[in-house]
């Protein structure tokens, strides 16, 4: 820096030129640092939207899947309705092993002359799991042959394993873990690019959630299970919330399997759901640290974890059902074993002295409709809801937050104690987040699981004689982060997760001293050349277009909140009644007021929004819908996640397509479920809107597609040059269908 | 999303304090008390409330920011003091303590309040005419190194990877940089 010294002396002594030189330098120093504030202040509130919809997301799920249970307790064992959903609860697969295995044969499968794929002979060498990596980075798919035959032998191995995996690190080794991949091959093909493949020498562990959203989980599966196969003693890997097939309906890996595997995407699915089951829930490495998907609670006790039958919890939504002593084994297809355990199910509940009887003497039981279920549901959705609030506050021995009426997994008297405990303690292990304060209170954001505190680390790592906890199952911008005194550590592995851009992964190295050495990286070479300004305002745009979509759902709910605070109808509010209205409605603890610049461009002279024409300006447009209701229109909408999960549920062959009937069904299921009338006449209008080649089924996907929300706003802004980036950026960004 | 009580990602940086400028007259202490904040505003009070609360990191959200969000918090808010201001309404505070002493909201409105107030707030001419001191050709264009140097040196000075940022994809092929569409570019934010 000697000469720039020189330089500005230079400038000290011509001082008329000097000072406007400095003033200069001084004004855009002003303004550089005033723009990286803002973007900041940007990159936060883009980042709580995301994860605000994320969660809200993932509550929902589990909102859907108590009410569905609830329905399943409730409906006469033989009626239509029951049958459309029973199938995702069948956990009464009591029959051996051996039989299974007979229904996942793989070996009359052929495979034909044109598959160009890989090929695969057992037992699997590294050089096919090697090749099996090129392959997939080449976009080949595996035929479900080897599939089939690959996840069998997983099933096989993963059933001799212990539920906490305990490992250790030789003078020589260092193992790397790994968080949430989600899909997202490109990252796992840069993990092994930087790190290398798991081997001997390298051994890794995979921290759980390596299924939905991503467009490629079944080859980040198959990838992890042959390195698993082929190097057992050095490729570990843990449950996440996500390996759970209730959780895949809602979040793609479902989909996904089906449309890849048109003929045996069932089966591959229903082995999946076994090896999923079987997946360790826990690994320890040097008795020192300990390795899990989401965390821990205040009751977690690792060796009740390690004692417990895993397999029993084929979901982590759902807790096992109480054994019936008398139930002989059946075959796998078959509902009448399903008929005995519903009828002795209500029995057992009519005996319950915590739970009400919602349907009276049994007698009455049959030719009960779904309509004639509504309105009893209606009122016992309520008491429900009571008796669980009642019941977690009994429960909780902390509860620091006012009680709230939110979903939260319940515990159904018909379960053993036993039961319930395991469950509960698996359960917060997958779906627990760290959190600042003190204490342990229930996860209501997510729905499942709780927050722990720093004492609660504290306290567990001093109990089982710990150092460190690593975890997963929240997205950080850098890819990890410390808490709790750096006592735990939150590692994830999928790179822009939420958008282009948005955050980078990680993955850390752990030798012999147990001091964890974090590497990250982001995939996409693309996202390497913009700038941070660049990458910072298109994650931002595509939030803001998530969050206009969103509020656009809610359309009816927030002109009534609106109304609230406009007495006299005068068609508008004050900015910050806008901001109270809209978070009443949305529940997304979001900086509304700060957003509001965003979302909000019209104002009234003195400073009011005008929330009819605010609508308007939200830009968003549907479908050509002259013929379906409006409020129709905004249920689907607001309610699509849930209507597709329904529908993939209810596609009990999972073939794509649903009959009208069972179609008409599904709406009756919704409209129970959302409290809301929708006529029979309604529905006859959507479908015929849909079914457009009349032949009585419909596409499931075609039908979610007609609904999908447009976003005109942002269509508008990619023609504005938003950057001075380079022209091929330019091109390369804007051909971009999801912005 | 966790309640607002959950700790946040890690922020940016914030701006290392800078000394005052030597050519700066003196002036008086700041006093706080002295400004009244004006509420005849009230949306905008509210604004700020939110602004605050994404800076606030405090593990229990007692809605307090440290000194050296102050300067951050006010820049995000819209307005573009130097650091040598943000220093001033501090009350010059020692180095050590930026990243300890914390400001509540009631504390924080009436800085803000002042720093609004000042007038010299650069324009587009301004900027334009303080780059033209660079261009020696007289063509509407500085070299881009020279620029880099100046920001790096003079002034209130940026750090290399702060240089690097700001002037990023702004050079052309030669190295020079048309300093109007430059001053756009960061007026734009």
């Amino acid at each position: 820096m000697g000469c720039g010294v020189t330089k500005s002396d230079q400038f000290h002594k011509h001082s008329g030129k000097g000072v406007s030189a400095i003033r200069a330098a001084v004004l855009i120093q002003r303004w550089y640092r005033q723009y990286v504030a803002r973007t900041e202040m940007r990159r936060r509130y883009t980042w709580h939207i995301f994860q605000s919809i994320e969660y809200s997301g993932e509550q929902a799920q589990i909102k859907l899947y108590n009410f569905l249970g609830y329905l399943m307790d409730n409906f006469t064992p033989s009626s239509n309705e029951r049958n459309l959903i029973s199938h995702i609860f069948r956990e009464n697969d009591i029959c051996r092993d051996a039989e299974w295995e007979r229904y996942f044969c793989y070996k009359k499968i052929e495979v034909p002359e044109i598959y160009s794929g890989p090929h695969l002979t057992f037992p699997l060498t590294v050089e096919q799991a090697v090749g099996l990596v090129e392959a997939f980075r080449n976009k080949k798919q595996l035929h479900s042959r080897y599939a089939l035959q690959l996840l069998l032998e997983t099933w096989k191995l993963l059933r001799m394993l212990p539920n906490i995996n305990r490992i250790s690190t030789c003078h020589s080794k260092e193992i790397t873990i790994c968080g949430d991949l989600h899909g997202q091959l490109e990252d796992l093909l840069l993990i092994f690019y930087k790190n290398g493949m798991p081997s001997l020498e390298k051994p890794y562990v995979f921290n759980g959630d390596f299924v939905d959203r991503g467009k490629d989980s079944i080859e980040i599966l198959l990838i992890l299970f042959a390195f698993l196969l082929v190097y057992p003693s050095d490729v570990y890997l843990n449950r996440g919330n996500h390996e759970d097939h209730i959780v895949n309906l809602r979040y793609g890996f479902t989909k996904e399997v089906l449309t890849k595997y048109k003929m045996h995407g069932k089966r591959i699915l229903k082995l999946l759901q076994k090896i999923f089951s079987w997946l360790p829930l826990a690994t320890v490495i040097d008795q020192k640290v300990l390795v899990l998907h989401g965390g821990i609670s205040d009751s977690t006790d690792l060796n009740l974890l390690a004692r417990l039958d895993r397999h029993n919890y084929i979901s982590a939504l759902r807790p096992p059902k109480k054994r019936n002593q008398s139930s002989a084994s059946t075959s796998m297809d078959s509902d009448l074993d399903e008929d005995v355990w519903g009828a002795n199910r209500i029995f057992q509940r009519r005996a319950s002295l915590t739970f009400p009887k919602p349907l009276g003497a049994r007698d009455c039981f049959h030719n009960r409709s779904l309509q004639d279920f509504s309105d009893r549901i209606k009122v016992n959705v309520e008491t429900e809801l009571e008796i669980r609030r009642r019941r977690r506050s009994a429960f909780n021995a902390v509860m620091k937050e006012p009680e709230t009426e939110t979903a939260t997994l319940s515990f159904d008297s018909v379960y053993s104690d036993n039961a319930k405990e395991e469950w509960k303690q698996i359960l917060d292990l997958l779906w627990s987040d760290p959190m600042a304060q003190e204490g342990c209170v229930p996860n209501e954001v997510r729905g499942g699981g709780c927050y722990w505190g720093p004492d609660i680390t504290e306290d567990f790592l001093n109990k089982h004689n710990l150092q460190l906890i690593i975890r997963s199952h929240e997205c950080k911008q850098d890819g990890y982060e410390f808490c709790h005194n750096r006592k735990v550590l939150t590692l994830f592995s999928a790179s822009n997760y939420y958008d282009v851009g948005s955050n980078r992964g990680a993955y850390v190295k752990l030798g012999p001293d147990l001091v964890p050495y974090v590497v990250q990286y982001q995939a996409s070479s693309m996202i390497r050349e913009l700038t941070v300004r660049q990458s910072v305002g298109r994650t931002e745009r595509s939030a803001l277009k998530v969050l206009r979509e969103q509020l656009f759902a809610h359309k009816s709910d927030l002109i009534c909140a609106f109304k609230k605070f406009d007495s006299e109808n005068t068609g508008v509010v004050s900015l910050n009644d806008w901001a109270s209205a809209v978070e009443s409605v949305m529940h997304l603890d979001l900086p509304w007021r700060m957003l509001r610049c965003q979302l909000v461009t019209r104002k009234t002279s003195e400073g009011m929004i005008d929330y009819y024409d605010w609508f308007n300006e939200l830009a968003i447009i549907g479908p050509n819908s002259d013929n379906i209701d409006q409020s129709l229109l905004e249920t689907l909408y607001r309610h699509r996640s849930t209507l597709e999960t329904i529908f993939r549920i209810v596609d009990t062959d999972n073939s794509g397509f649903i009959t009208m009937e069972d179609f008409r069904q599904t709406w009756k299921l919704l409209s129970v479920y959302l409290k809301m009338e929708i006529t029979d006449e309604a529905i006859s209008d959507l479908a015929v809107t849909i079914d457009s080649n009349q032949d009585g089924s419909i596409d499931i996907d075609e039908f979610m597609e007609a609904f999908r929300l447009t976003d005109k706003k942002s269509r508008l802004e990619r023609g504005r040059s938003m950057f001075m980036g380079t022209a091929t950026d330019l091109t390369k960004l804007e051909g971009d269908p999801n912005i | 999303m966790a309640p607002k009580k959950k700790e946040e990602p890690k922020p940016a940086a914030p701006a290392a304090p800078k000394p005052p400028e030597p050519e700066r007259p003196k002036t008086p202490e700041f006093d706080p008390a002295s400004v009244t904040v004006k509420h005849q505003q009230p949306f905008l009070f509210t604004d700020f409330k939110d602004a605050f609360q994404l800076f606030d990191r405090t593990p229990t959200s007692e809605m307090k920011i440290t000194y050296a969000q102050c300067g951050d918090l006010i820049r995000a808010l819209g307005q573009n003091p130097t650091n040598a201001e943000i220093m001033h309404v501090l009350g010059k505070p020692k180095a050590e303590d930026m990243q300890t002493k914390m400001l509540d909201f009631d504390q924080f409105l009436p800085i803000h309040q002042h720093i609004c107030k000042a007038k010299d707030r650069g324009t587009f001419e301004d900027f334009v005419e303080g780059l033209r001191v660079f261009d020696k050709e007289g063509n509407g264009t500085v070299m881009g190194a020279e620029l880099r140097h100046v920001l790096a040196t003079l002034g209130e000075k940026m750090r290399e990877d702060e240089v690097e940022q700001l002037m990023q994809n702004q050079e052309d092929a030669n190295g020079c940089i048309n300093y109007e569409a430059f001053v756009k570019h960061i007026m734009a934010s």
